[in-house]
């Protein structure tokens, strides 16, 4: 890579001698210029396809053994595209083991990539914090890697439209070599990084403190949770808990989204998921303020205050250990809570856990310490493992700025993070970093805080650069490069190496060395071929390195806690991570500006949370701007009134607002982050908010009616019967409850249906309610798959969102017998995942008058997109409606670009918008088309993995003896080997897919289990996709609303439809 | 029999002894002829007529404008949306095939029937009708996302072996509009022969005489032209019979063979077929009030076609006002979840204004027909009539739009706003009408002279002796 910038900067060690030689020619140099880091921008205007295949010609060529699809591999020779590496085949995809990062934690990933182009993040089932699934955050970011707004280049001053100018590396390094010398031992440098785990950025830590003994190191997150120094304060040292939830009968969560915002939330999901199971099933007790995903998957949830839910934390603690000087006084919601869970905490000894959020203060977590040793759950549900995130880390962000206000610091380098943006307003952090003469910032974009800065450096993406990281558990995995930086960016150990004044400045070498350091083996002796021990590869190829998970401990708890802090009346904010956009980072990506927040299914924006009562007070609705003020300080955003909240609090999505001009981010939301301050960083009292009078229009996906319309209503009288649902005690009096809950007349047709004679397989589709979260990764897996389009704000609001896949999401209310609902706290919250259901008798291909939509013997409902004319008839006639239309280009179009009265903009009509820019298509995924506009798309269950898989198949049939052919009846795919996208991200495995016409596969046991149920059966359109209904685990047995009518049914929700009787 | 002054009562009150004349003011065939063709004849139209034709073909120019747009641009320039694939182009096309109804039915039921009124309205209703079809073919064919291909909707042999699938109902309407247009045009066609060949005789100018000769195929008016000419007349008729009902049944099967709630409804043939029949006709008094004042035909278009007109309008929106009651009656009696609220949802839903509008137009407004008076007086018809056309487009945008936007699951329920483009796009299909209409009644005959003369006292051989007898 060094030698791409072609600035001829020695490189020093062996494995890069042979690519220097190649490197070292003339026509070499001219072509990397010309086509890479540099080049880049050759890249966006018109690059015509002769140069793109050059492109990714090389890439491939560089791609190197196939055993890392590395363009930087040390590889031998710059070859045509014409001899392939070994083990390749053009055209077909390679994955290789990889880890992305976010706070500090990393991923294992296999990453997809078409000849040279990564085009897809998978979960590694081999990595301990993967299983197989990644979050909706880790799958987007291979969007991130074409994001044609990323920087392009070294740039000085790059705030300053004056001063700006563009710059090498090699600048950038010859400045820093004089510079470096005038820092001395380095008082007065200061580092504030994002938190990472990995090994080699701790040991570039230690050769960074070697030469610069006085520089300080901050670790910079604003999502942090105080859970490290709550432990540190309960046990000593930097512990990081470990559940087992799969052994847990009782889960507390006290304000904590495990399911979904939690470092380790896939496999919290999963543990969680295997105990939902009517026949074992655990509960999960939910107190917090707002509504989260945990919360809308609780048994029994209690909306309260943040405040309220440390008291319980406090009274839980007094209550197991005896000691009531911790005990505090309750408020009457956190006593009906606090009781609730003490009862069913009591009765579970070490077959629960109590787990606290992150917005909770370092006392909450001592205190749920203290509760989950004294339960005797600390060693069965919950342990601990010791992980130091950064040696280095001396000083706090709070500090930084005091030092900088101070002029005490003169050369501030920031790592990867944004703190302009995201810092808490107390800390006036732009004033005081303008204060710090130089200023340096290694980020992706030319952010908020690199145009603070006198020199910003572009920062290469995970997928393109080596290092190392750490998982939840300690494990430690290697991060390989699967393309060359596209804008030349470097990463973090890279950044420090030449800081440092390393000799090797190349992330190989750096992760190589660390390798090596950690696993004791040493380096391949020089001469011989680099990088091919056995070790090494096993490591990359498994993508973690072999025992190197960090031990469980169950150190001691202190019982003398801290008192929690005093809370003020007023309104109380809460601040969340978005679960869209994260802390902001991913605010320019339009798969996640577009992803619907799980609980509000709002895009493009985030809202101000409100409960009815205080909405109703401040006088605004849906889509009101209101003023929230803290302290002086106000925000103002757009209301949303959210059942579930808790009374007297609202919830603010962090991350939106960014003010760079990112071409996806502009004009997303509003910044929260001013609302904060440094002691009060998750939740602020004493607030007030007020309407403004303004409003404007939220994008969101569901919900266009308010609640308690006639649309409302309605949704509550047919709930019960699309989405079933009871409770363990009616699964336990009847297995079969679901099977009453809706009607389905006589199978009569008008015309000979749909026959499958002949076919060889009869794709199926299981979704199991209970276990499903509503998370929506499989909603961002999909899009990924599928090449499917942003449309952008003005789109959703229009109602033309065209995700394959949605969640559905629905709140159930109680009722009060007259067709009223108390709106403001659901009883329930259902997720249904909703995508095409493969009707046998399809409705849409029966009004298709061009046979655009035709059936496969196999059983799915195939789309023909070259046949498709658009009539949208096949929409109309869809009872799921998951049918989407290209209304326009969509997958060229620039999502946020404002596009007025015309809904266009003139360059529309000659492709030059993003989708057009080569870039961007590098991601689309070959196996499936990208749909031009006037054409229907819907789901296919991802058609084009199990054509592969069938193709493996009769590859593999065709090649077995005679005699054996003859007798097998036909091709068999084993069970499991096709797994859509959207199943394979699930983290809890709510999807199963497989063959029907094995009796033994896993989908064809779950369609005769007692649960299963096809949405809207009753049309008779036979879906291929059925659903186990959700069975819970509430503490009063039966809770649905229908169950309090006193019908004498004994069924869950078999409700008040005397039709349904008619059935039986 | 004297010359009876304009809308005098005479020519509408029935009187057990006296037939009423159905048109009045002529005495000879010579008048009837030189009054209808003084309308074409005439070295310049009103001033009305430029007036109006300026305003319809620079709607037209919009419509064009429009259509060019959305061709370039993408079906996203209209509101539709994920539930509501239908929006405007869509409720339109019903509209304007609803207009086209009243054409055939006139000209072709009434003439089965022997009814003679029809002949002072039939050519300009069938003009109507072409028109309006050519109006509602426009729609579904700009409709589709990828016009380029809206042939393949035809069952034209092709490369690729494919036909069309022959079990949905909008290819189903591809042949039943495309077979009324035919046959509605050559009704129309063959019934201007004779009358064609009247303007040729009476041409002025090389270029009119070859024109009209050419069209009016060498009719000269003998004995066997006749005898050939009022056979396929007739045949033709009974011919078009049929489809005046199939069409709009076919158009309701759009609809009713779907199973949407609120679509999915065996009602919707006969209902869909009244409900055009009533805004076809309301449409005919729209345009015949206005033209048989700017033209003076009013000794044509008597105020007895208006007034029979009216008493038809009123049947059939009683007709339509009994389908919504039923409709919702079904939708109570099945105890079917989603249909009743369907049908709860569109009265008192998000499109509740929608559907009260309709009501309003559709069922109350013709009431007033029971009286004379309203039957009887110019401005009240006029009015009523822009009334039911307004109605019945609330009809089609009920039926389309609200059943759409809030079918079976909640998740999906979307709100459709039209924008800027539905409108002009709407506006300019007016346009476009107009502008062919008004090109008709400049170069056409708007009325059937030949059949006109038929009915006079004068074409029957014992009008005499009644004449005689009324007089003693």
């Amino acid at each position: 890579m060094s030698s791409l910038n072609g600035n001829g900067r020695p490189t020093g060690r062996t494995y890069w001698r042979s690519l220097n030689e190649v490197a070292d020619t003339p026509e070499f140099r001219t072509f990397m210029h010309r086509e890479f880091p540099s080049g880049a921008t050759e890249l966006l205007d018109g690059t015509d396809r002769r140069g793109f295949l050059k492109i990714m010609g090389a890439s491939m060529a560089l791609a190197g053994a196939g055993l890392t699809g590395c363009r930087r591999w040390p590889e031998q020779h710059i070859a045509p595209f014409a001899s392939r590496p070994d083990g390749t085949v053009p055209g077909q995809a390679q994955q290789y083991a990889s880890i992305v990062e976010l706070g500090g934690i990393a991923t294992g990933i296999l990453a997809t990539t078409h000849d040279g182009r990564p085009t897809k993040l998978e979960g590694n089932p081999d990595h301990p914090g993967s299983g197989g699934a990644l979050n909706a955050h880790q799958q987007a970011m291979v969007l991130d890697l074409y994001d044609p707004d990323r920087s392009r280049g070294v740039l000085e001053h790059p705030g300053d439209a004056a001063k700006a100018a563009a710059r090498e590396w090699a600048d950038f390094e010859q400045w820093w070599g004089t510079h470096a010398d005038s820092l001395g031992t380095g008082k007065g440098l200061w580092f504030v990084s994002e938190p990472t785990g990995s090994p080699s950025v701790r040991r570039m830590q230690r050769v960074i403190r070697r030469r610069f003994p006085d520089a300080t190191w901050v670790n910079w997150d604003p999502t942090a949770s105080a859970e490290k120094a709550g432990l540190d304060a309960a046990m000593g040292g930097d512990l990081r808990p470990v559940y087992d939830l799969s052994k847990a009968d009782v889960i507390v969560s006290l304000d904590s989204d495990f399911l979904c915002s939690h470092g380790d939330a896939l496999n919290l999901s999963r543990q969680w998921a295997t105990r939902r199971t009517p026949d074992n099933m655990n509960r999960l007790l939910v107190a917090e303020p707002g509504l989260s995903l945990t919360g809308a998957n609780a048994d029994d949830r209690w909306a309260m205050r943040s405040a309220d839910v440390a008291v319980i934390a406090a009274h839980l603690a007094a209550v197991f250990t005896g000691d009531g000087s911790i005990e505090r006084a309750l408020s009457p919601e956190a006593q009906a809570a606090a009781d609730a869970m003490a009862a069913q905490l009591r009765n579970a000894n070490g077959r629960s856990v109590v787990i606290a959020g992150r917005s909770q203060s370092a006392a909450v977590h001592h205190h749920v310490a203290i509760i989950n040793e004294a339960m005797g759950n600390t060693g069965s549900t919950v342990s601990y493992v010791r992980v130091s995130e950064a040696e280095m880390a001396t000083a706090d962000l709070k500090a930084f700025a005091t030092a900088a206000a101070n002029g005490s610091v003169n050369t501030a380098v920031l790592i990867g993070v944004n703190p302009v943006y995201d810092a808490p307003a107390d800390l006036g952090f732009a004033a005081a970093l303008g204060k710090v003469a130089n200023r340096i910032s290694l980020s992706s974009h030319v952010d908020e805080t690199s145009r603070a800065c006198t020199m910003h450096l572009p920062k290469a993406h995970a997928l393109e650069c080596w290092g190392d990281g750490v998982a939840w558990d300690g494990t430690v995995s290697v991060q390989q490069p699967m393309i060359l930086p596209l804008y030349g960016g470097r990463s973090i150990i890279e950044l420090l190496a030449v800081m440092a004044g390393e000799a090797d400045t190349a992330g190989f070498d750096i992760t190589r060395r660390t390798f090596e350091e950690l696993t004791g083996k040493a380096m391949t002796p020089a001469g011989e071929t680099p990088g091919y021990d056995a070790d090494w590869r096993r490591a990359l190829h498994a993508g973690v390195i072999e025992g190197t998970s960090a031990t469980a401990e169950t150190p001691p708890v202190r019982r003398t806690v801290a008192p929690l802090p005093i809370e003020d009346g007023g309104i109380e904010v809460n601040f969340t991570p978005s679960y869209a956009i994260g802390d902001g980072r991913f605010a320019n990506n339009g798969w996640l500006q577009e992803f619907p927040d799980p609980i509000t299914k709002l895009t493009w924006d985030n809202a101000v949370l409100m409960h009815a009562d205080d909405a109703a007070e401040a006088g605004v609705s849906d889509g009101d701007i209101v003023r929230v003020t803290v302290g002086g300080t106000s925000v103002e955003g757009p209301a949303i009134v959210q059942p579930g909240q808790a009374k007297s609090t609202v919830s603010i999505a962090l991350g939106w607002g960014r003010t760079f001009p990112g071409r996806v981010s502009t004009g997303a939301g509003f910044d929260a982050y001013p609302l904060r301050a440094s002691n009060a960083m998750w939740t602020r009292t004493g607030a007030s908010v007020s309407g403004t009078g303004e409003s404007m229009e939220l994008a969101r996906t569901q919900d266009h009616f308010a609640i308690d319309s006639i649309g409302g209503q309605g949704t509550q009288e047919r709930l019960p019967v699309l989405f079933r649902e009871g409770s363990v005690d009616t699964w336990k009096k009847d297995h079969a409850f679901a099977q009453h809950m809706g009607h389905s007349m006589g199978r009569l047709s008008l015309w000979q249906e749909q026959q499958f004679d002949g076919a060889d397989y009869a794709w199926g589709m299981s979704i199991d309610l209970s276990k499903c979260i509503g998370c929506g990764d499989c909603v961002i897996a999909c899009q990924a798959e599928n090449n499917i389009p942003v449309v952008g704000k003005h789109q959703v609001i229009m109602g033309r969102e065209m995700h394959w896949l949605r969640i559905d999401r629905y709140y159930r209310f109680a009722s009060d017998g007259h067709g009223h609902y108390d709106t403001s706290n659901p009883s329930t919250v259902a997720m249904q995942p909703m995508m095409c259901q493969q009707c046998e008798n399809a409705p849409c291909e029966q009004v298709c008058p061009v046979a655009a939509t035709v059936h496969t013997t196999d059983g799915l409902n195939a789309m023909v997109y070259n046949r498709c004319v658009g009539t949208r008839y096949c929409s109309n006639n869809c009872p799921y409606k998951v049918r989407r239309f290209n209304y326009f280009d969509y997958f060229r179009r620039d999502p946020m670009r404002d596009t007025g009265m015309l809904q266009v903009q003139p360059d529309y009509y000659v492709r030059r918008q993003s989708g057009g820019d080569p870039l961007r298509r590098m991601q689309f995924n070959p196996d499936v088309s990208v749909r031009m506009r006037g054409v229907m798309e819907k789901c296919t269950w991802c058609t084009q993995r199990i054509e592969a898989a069938k193709i493996d198949a009769r590859n593999a049939w065709v090649k077995l003896p005679e005699a054996e052919k003859a007798q097998a009846k036909r091709v068999v795919i084993p069970d499991g080997t096709i797994v859509p996208a959207c199943a394979q991200t699930c983290a809890t495995d709510a999807i199963v897919f497989g063959d029907l016409m094995d009796p033994e596969s896993q989908v064809s046991k779950l369609h005769r289990d007692d649960l299963s149920y096809g949405l809207l059966e009753e049309l008779n359109v036979k879906p291929r996709n059925k659903f186990l209904a959700r069975v819970t685990n509430p503490t009063d047995g039966e809770r649905y609303p229908h169950d309090h009518g006193g019908h004498g049914h004994g069924h869950g929700s078999h409700g008040d439809h005397g039709h349904t009787e008619a059935a039986h | 029999m004297t010359t009876l002054p304009v809308d005098n009562p005479m020519n509408v009150d029935e009187s057990p002894d006296t037939r009423a004349p159905l048109i009045i003011g002529h005495e000879s065939f010579d008048t009837v002829t030189a009054e209808i063709c003084r309308v074409n004849e005439a070295k310049k139209p009103p001033r009305a007529w430029y007036i109006a034709m300026a305003m319809s073909v620079s709607l037209l120019g919009l419509l064009g404008c429009m259509v060019g747009y959305l061709i370039f641009t993408g079906v996203g320039v209209w509101g539709n949306n994920n539930p509501v694939m239908w929006g405007f182009p869509i409720v339109n096309f019903v509209f304007w095939v609803g207009i086209g109804h009243a054409g055939t039915l006139i000209s072709a039921i009434l003439f089965l029937f022997r009814q003679k009124w029809r002949t002072s309205i039939n050519r300009f209703a069938e003009a109507m009708t072409i028109f309006a079809v050519i109006c509602a073919g426009l729609f579904p064919g700009i409709h589709i996302g990828r016009v380029w291909l809206a042939y393949w909707l035809f069952p034209i042999p092709n490369q690729m072996d494919m036909w069309p699938q022959f079990r949905s109902p909008l290819l189903w309407d591809v042949f039943a509009v495309s077979t009324y247009f035919t046959v509605s045009l050559l009704f129309w066609y063959v019934g201007l022969i004779p009358d064609l060949a009247t303007l040729r005789d009476r041409a002025t100018s090389k270029i009119k005489a070859f024109s009209y000769g050419l069209f009016s195929l060498g009719w000269r008016g003998s004995m066997r032209h006749w005898h050939r000419y009022e056979r396929a007349y007739l045949l033709l008729a009974a011919l078009a019979t049929p489809l005046v009902l199939s069409v709009h049944s076919v158009v309701s099967f759009d609809f009713a063979v779907s199973q949407l709630p609120g679509w999915h409804t065996t009602i919707f043939p006969p209902y869909f077929v009244a409900g055009a029949i009533f805004s076809g006709f309301a449409m005919v008094l729209t345009l015949a009030i206005p033209a048989r004042e700017l033209w003076g035909l009013k000794n044509f278009i008597t105020l007895r076609h208006l007034e029979n007109m009216a008493k038809i309008v009123l049947l059939t929106g009683s007709m339509v006002g009994y389908a919504y009651g039923m409709e919702f009656f079904i939708a109570w009696y099945s105890g079917e979840l989603y249909e009743s609220f369907a049908f709860v949802n569109r009265a008192f839903g998000q499109y509740a204004w929608a559907y009260w509008i309709m009501v309003s137009c559709n069922v109350i407004t013709p009431q007033i027909f029971w009286f004379k008076a309203c039957r009887r007086n110019i401005w009240v018809l006029f009015v009523a009539s822009l009334f039911v056309n307004i109605g019945m487009w609330f009809e089609r945008f009920v039926i389309t739009v609200t059943s759409l936007a809030q079918d079976f699951l909640p998740s999906s329920w979307g709100w459709y706003e039209p924008t800027w483009v539905d409108f002009v796009t709407f506006l300019g299909s007016f346009g476009l009408f107009m502008t062919l209409f008004l090109l008709f009644i400049r170069y056409l005959p708007v009325l059937a002279i030949a059949e006109i003369k038929a009915i006079m006292p004068a074409a029957d051989p014992h009008a005499h002796d009644h004449d005689e007898e009324a007089h003693e």
